[in-house]
């Protein structure tokens, strides 16, 4: 495949990259891409694509086999470390959190470039504050650079990252040396609406003197922000689109990422919740101050109920107190007829039933194990032996391949140790241990967080069969479609309150989907 | 997917063994090194019975706490529960006869579970509550025992001799070994056990007790003591100690981080403390003939420490946020 791209144009090219991991897993294959000044370059694909991979290569965190890299025209050799990268205009804002949150914002920035702060072995803080304050000014950062990360919102969080990266950029080539190539690898994953176009918006200006990598798995947003878009498959470079030559339709950037024709499963679904089974799980005017007040609400046996509002409206925090990370203070929970203790934590909750998922793969997901014993970690009763306690590793197996093979986990075997796979198949292999295990109330946090379009058809397939096997559902989700897929009714909260229920043609309507 | 053509000489089996237990790579080289330094000495019966000896020793001594490193937390109650035992033993011995040595067993059993107790509800670091019980335990040892050490006579069948050369110590441990790694392998209390270590928050989010396996942990622990301290009582002279002698708590230490589990915990244990335990012995018998300086050796020792420990610490994979 030809770049139409006049040399003088383009700011960093690869030509060539291939990559294989242990030998047997090839992640990237005969690569050839660029990035020209001032543009956003999307760079889309399935999960274990070869996304991440290829932009760590740029970055100096792995060597690639065999390619080329260019710079300005110049042929350079790929950079040893980040830091190298830097030097010549190249940072990354890792897919996987990447935020340290009990440093402060301008500790933070200038993390491992403290050595151009210090005078006389002291570390010149008044300065290093001055300077961070002046960096977030220009680059529209809204933030205190004396603010502690946790402090900050998801989205403002990002922003910092992104204006450490093109910080770091600065300091190790020189102040206006050259125009800094960032990587964004899902920046847009754990962030809600709003903060999505906060962040946006602030990307098309830095444009001005930035050019950027931009991976996502949310097809709209990659449509109308990116100049440009690559699409990875099985790590071959599979397309390009110029969007500024055509327009491109969802469908067909759909169908280059997957491999197939949307099932169209999103605009098929049949109507739901005819017949409503027993009550599984009632809660009862639960208030917890400063959160959530008054919710009062039946789950029934195999039905979905959304949960949905603004950022900040308690949406969350509801998830949670049902989960027993939170505990609420006045009001009550039941489950099948028993009363919940407020402060009950998980285990407890889930010896009733409930089963959750947090959505989130870095607290969930056990890095140094074997995609095996991530899945029968919550699922120990199905693999003891009858007669002892003891665990019967073949059945273990059986039962993590069927997962394996269900959610289409790519891996070269149920051993692989989780820290080795792509972000979207860590979280597949989270979602899928509790898929595994058939709660009768599963709680839903932010299922597909980082999973590819595809897959995000698999998974609403695997919880709508699920559900007819009636088990119950909350979900909570920054997506309004995946309300609109998988629930039967969705409430609406505001400021800590129900404020409506909704059916999902209603609900259709009322978000504009 | 390509497979690169791997060696063919050396069979995946023995590959992937030695990638997954590095110390056995140790063990061999130290134990030829001395066997070529001191082809004599070195590889003689007599030395053999030593290290199994010593071995015993360290094994039973670090069982129990290795079950507790791989939940991430630190026991270094051992010892006490040693000495301790060693005095109650002495002082029941005149009403209970024989069943006084039990009393050792209740006693660990009964430490674990008040350190698992307060090291769950009161959240205090362990290294720090189980270090001050230690120097507790050793106190009330020494004052029990009046400042002397007290010979207690009818435990002598736990050692007599069965098989020549064979330390019948060793023939004791052999059991309690199995019975550790059974549990921490093949069971659920031992896959929780590494959960925790491995991710004490996804643990939680999963659904397990945490406060309950740890108290488990710390239980376990203490009766792994507990057994191996009515052997080691006898093994180590039948009578009660009252002197805290540090390489008694460091040694098993080694053997523990040597063997690869990582002080953070998550994964090693049991099974890989026997072979820590083994290497350091090997390692141990070997610089004692050599004609180094007491001293040197205990430097030698603790520099082995702390690259066990950075070592294994490296163990921890996936901590990728380059
Ligand atoms: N350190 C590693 N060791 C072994 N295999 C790896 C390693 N890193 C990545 N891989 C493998 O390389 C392939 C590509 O992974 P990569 O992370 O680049 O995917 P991705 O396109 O970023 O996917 P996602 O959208 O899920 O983040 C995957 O099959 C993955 O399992
Ligand atoms: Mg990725």
């Amino acid at each position: 495949m030809r770049m139409g791209i006049a040399m003088d144009d383009s700011l960093l090219e690869v030509k060539g990259v291939s990559k294989t991991f242990g030998g047997v897993v090839r992640a990237l294959d005969d690569i050839s891409l660029a990035a020209r000044r001032n543009e956003i370059v999307g760079v889309v694909g399935e999960n274990g694509a070869g996304k991440s991979t290829l932009m760590k290569i740029l970055v100096g965190v792995y060597p690639p086999d065999k390619g080329e890299l260019y710079h300005k025209g110049e042929k350079v050799p790929f950079p040893k470390d980040p830091k190298e990268a830097a030097k010549r205009g190249i940072s990354i804002v890792y897919q996987e959190k990447g935020v340290i949150p009990w440093l402060k914002v301008y500790q933070f920035l200038f993390l491992g470039h403290e050595d151009k702060y210090v005078k006389f072995s002291i570390l010149q803080t008044d300065k290093m504050k001055k300077h961070a304050a002046a960096i977030l000014e220009e680059l529209h950062v809204k933030c205190d650079a004396e603010a502690f990360m946790y402090e900050l919102p998801l989205s403002t969080q990002k922003m910092v990252e992104i204006a450490r990266a093109i910080l770091s950029v600065r300091l190790e080539s020189g102040e206006d040396g050259t125009t800094p190539i960032i990587i964004l690898d899902e920046p847009t994953g754990p962030l809600n609406d709003e903060e999505r176009r906060e962040l946006f918006s602030d990307l098309l200006k830095m444009k001005k003197n930035a050019s950027f990598f931009f991976i996502s798995h949310i097809i709209p947003e990659v449509r109308e922000f990116t100049d440009r878009v690559h699409v990875l498959r099985d790590g071959k470079l599979v397309a390009n689109y110029d969007f500024s030559e055509e327009k491109i339709a969802e469908e067909d950037l759909f169908r280059a990422i997957v491999g197939r024709e949307s099932s169209e499963y999103i605009s098929k679904q049949e109507v739901k919740g005819v017949d409503r089974g027993a009550v599984g799980l009632t809660a009862k005017n639960m208030t917890k101050k400063g959160h959530y007040y008054d919710i009062s609400f039946d789950l029934h046996k195999g039905e979905c109920v959304g949960i949905f509002g603004p950022a900040g409206s308690g949406k969350s925090q509801i998830i949670r107190t049902i989960a027993g990370i939170m505990s609420f203070e006045r009001g009550e929970l039941i489950v099948k007829g028993h009363k919940l203790k407020a402060s009950a934590p998980p285990h407890v909750r889930l010896r009733s039933g409930i089963g959750y998922f947090s959505g989130e793969t870095g607290k969930e997901l056990f890095f140094n194990w074997p995609i095996v014993k991530n899945i029968s970690i919550v699922n120990m009763q199905k693999i003891l032996g009858k007669f002892m306690p003891v665990i019967n590793f073949n059945a273990e197996r059986k039962m993590a391949q069927r997962i394996v093979h269900r959610l289409r986990i790519r891996t070269p075997s149920v051993n692989t140790d989780c820290y080795s796979l792509s972000g979207g198949n860590k979280q597949k292999v989270s979602v899928g241990k509790w898929v595994e295990r058939k709660p009768d109330i599963l709680l839903l946090d932010d299922p597909t967080i980082g999973i590819d379009v595809g897959a995000r058809e698999d998974i609403y397939e695997v919880l709508s069969e699920m559900k007819k096997s009636g088990i119950s559902m909350i979900l909570v989700s920054d997506d309004p479609k995946e309300y609109s897929i998988l629930c039967d009714r969705i409430m609406f909260v505001m400021d800590g309150r129900i404020q409506n229920v909704l059916g999902p043609d209603e609900f259709r309507k009322v978000v504009g989907i | 997917m390509k497979r690169s053509s791997g060696n063919r000489l050396i069979p995946p089996v023995i590959i992937r063994t030695l990638k997954n237990q590095p110390v056995i790579i140790a063990l061999i080289a130290v134990f030829v090194m001395f066997s070529i330094l001191y082809p004599d000495r070195f590889l003689s019966l007599l030395n053999f019975k030593t290290i199994l000896r010593q071995f015993v020793t360290l094994t039973l001594f670090a069982m129990g706490p290795s079950i507790v490193v791989v939940t991430g937390s630190l026991d270094l109650s051992y010892v006490g529960i040693w000495m301790l035992g060693g005095v109650l033993v002495w002082l029941c011995m005149p009403v209970l006869g024989l069943f006084s040595i039990l009393v050792i067993l209740l006693l660990g059993v009964a430490t674990g579970f008040l350190i698992g107790v307060i090291q769950a509800k009161a959240k205090i670091p362990s290294f720090i509550l189980t270090l001050s019980l230690l120097v507790t335990y050793w106190g009330l040892t020494a004052k029990l025992a009046g400042g002397y050490p007290r010979i207690v006579r009818g435990f002598e069948f736990i050692t007599a001799p069965l098989i020549p050369y064979i330390p019948t110590a060793f023939l004791w441990s052999i059991p309690i070994i199995f019975a550790a790694v059974f549990i921490m392998k093949y069971t659920r209390i031992g896959t929780y056990l590494y959960a925790i270590g491995s991710n004490e928050e996804g643990a939680r989010l999963a659904g397990i007790n945490v406060d309950k396996y740890k108290i488990l942990a710390f239980t376990l622990s203490g009766l792994f003591t507990g057994i191996g301290s009515m052997i080691l009582f006898q093994h180590l002279g039948g009578s009660t100690p009252v002197e805290l002698k540090l390489n008694t708590l460091v040694w098993p230490l080694v053997a523990i981080v040597l063997g690869g589990t990582p002080l953070m915990g998550g994964s090693g244990g049991p099974q890989r403390t026997i072979l820590g335990a083994l290497t350091f012995t090997v390692f141990y018998r070997g610089v004692y003939l050599s004609p180094l300086h007491p001293y040197s050796i205990q430097l030698l020792v603790g520099l082995l420490l702390i690259v066990s420990i950075t070592v294994s610490a490296r163990g921890l994979k996936g901590v990728t946020i380059t």
